[in-house]
């Protein structure tokens, strides 16, 4: 102990805690990294590659691991990537939808009930996805009508749910005035002043 | 103050690299135990030496993923710990306390004193520490009590108390 560590008055130039917004460190570099790549993913087999060659099925194969990965970390990552922070619950997550038009805006660390359901619905349909994709590839399922029209059908839900989620998160971001997008991208919410948490 | 936010970037470095690599693993894993399956349900020979060095390497793979996901834990761990100690002594605390202090126009050994006190060290202590007499030491803190409008330790410490708790609600 020095003395010299004690000392105060010099670095005082730190801006003012009360009326600074409160970063919140949320999304670590793994949840991100798997995000893009699954949209980055979902984009390149839904408008490049062609269903009937190789490249539609590889990439196919990786998101499927992608989405296996980020559920082994929903199991062991750390707090807000796991399972235990954004259980389904379709009860919440209407509350949640109601207490929004209705002027609550709370903030959560994980997502938020209703964002965390099209989390579950995602992760199933990208599932579903790849499990009749690679049933197409097997010479047992080949050719059989059902297994295409279920993966056509799964595709056009995706979509669907992609384009619910973008909305969500952009109406989420208007109403709480916390950027998630900015979350995805760096890791951090960044809080208004005071804005409560929970 | 000044080594925190260098190793929180290292750190941060640290686990965006072993995401990455995770991620990588991960796919080329899931493509390896894919072959291996479909080779078995192909022509299915466990008797064949090949297959069983090609599921060892799949295993192999797959633990390694593990491991680098419990690596990537840790280091998230530390980061988390980090963050949460420097919000607290730098962001929070230490604002605090150096506001009341100019507020109250201590002298810089006043100041340095003071947190001294804050820091619940008793005055010979404090006096060794700074180098000077006990009575020295003595007459500062009067100083500050005084200057603070508060009658003792005790009370001192209590301006602090009642800022955190103010500004929790």
């Amino acid at each position: 102990m020095t003395e010299a560590t004690f000392t105060t008055g010099k670095g005082a130039q730190a801006p003012d805690p009360a009326a600074a917004p409160r970063d919140i460190r949320v999304w670590d570099p793994l949840v991100r990294l798997i995000h893009w790549s699954v949209a980055a993913g979902v984009f390149v087999n839904a408008a490049v590659t062609d269903p009937e060659k190789q490249p539609h099925e590889l990439v196919g194969y990786a998101i499927l691991a992608l989405v296996l990965l980020r559920l082994v970390w929903g199991l062991m990552g750390p707090r807000p990537a796991r399972f235990t922070s954004f259980p389904p619950n379709p009860l919440a997550a209407l509350r949640h939808l109601w207490g929004l038009f209705h002027g609550a805006r709370g903030v959560h660390l994980s997502h938020n009930p209703a964002g965390a359901l099209m989390v579950y619905n995602l992760w199933a349909t990208l599932i579903g996805m790849g499990a009749t994709g690679i049933m197409m590839t097997t010479p047992r399922y080949f050719g059989i009508e059902w297994v295409e029209e279920a993966h056509e059908a799964l595709f056009a839900w995706l979509m669907l749910s992609v384009a619910l989620h973008i909305a969500g998160v952009l109406l989420d971001t208007a109403l709480t005035r916390v950027n998630l997008v900015r979350a995805m991208l760096d890791g951090r919410k960044r809080l208004p002043p005071q804005g409560p948490a929970g | 103050m000044t080594q925190t936010p260098f190793r929180q970037t290292a750190d941060g470095r640290r686990a965006i690299v072993l995401a990455a690599v995770i991620v990588l693993q991960a796919v080329t894993a899931v493509f390896f135990v894919g072959d291996v399956v479909s080779d078995f349900l192909h022509d299915g020979r466990l008797e064949d030496l090949h297959m069983w060095i090609e599921m060892l390497a799949a295993l192999a793979l797959a633990g390694g993923v593990a491991f680098l996901m419990l690596e990537l834990r840790r280091v998230l761990t530390r980061l988390a710990a980090l963050d949460r100690s420097m919000r607290a002594a730098r962001g929070e605390m230490a604002e605090v306390i150096d506001g009341f202090f100019t507020e109250w126009n201590l002298t810089p050994s006043e100041r340095d004193v003071a947190l001294l006190v804050l820091k619940g060290i008793d005055n010979e202590a404090i006096a060794q520490m700074r180098g000077t007499a006990p009575g020295t030491v003595r007459a500062q803190c009067t100083s500050i009590y005084a200057k603070a409008g508060v009658d003792g330790r005790a009370q001192l410490f209590s301006v602090f108390m009642e800022e955190l708790l103010a500004g929790e609600s």
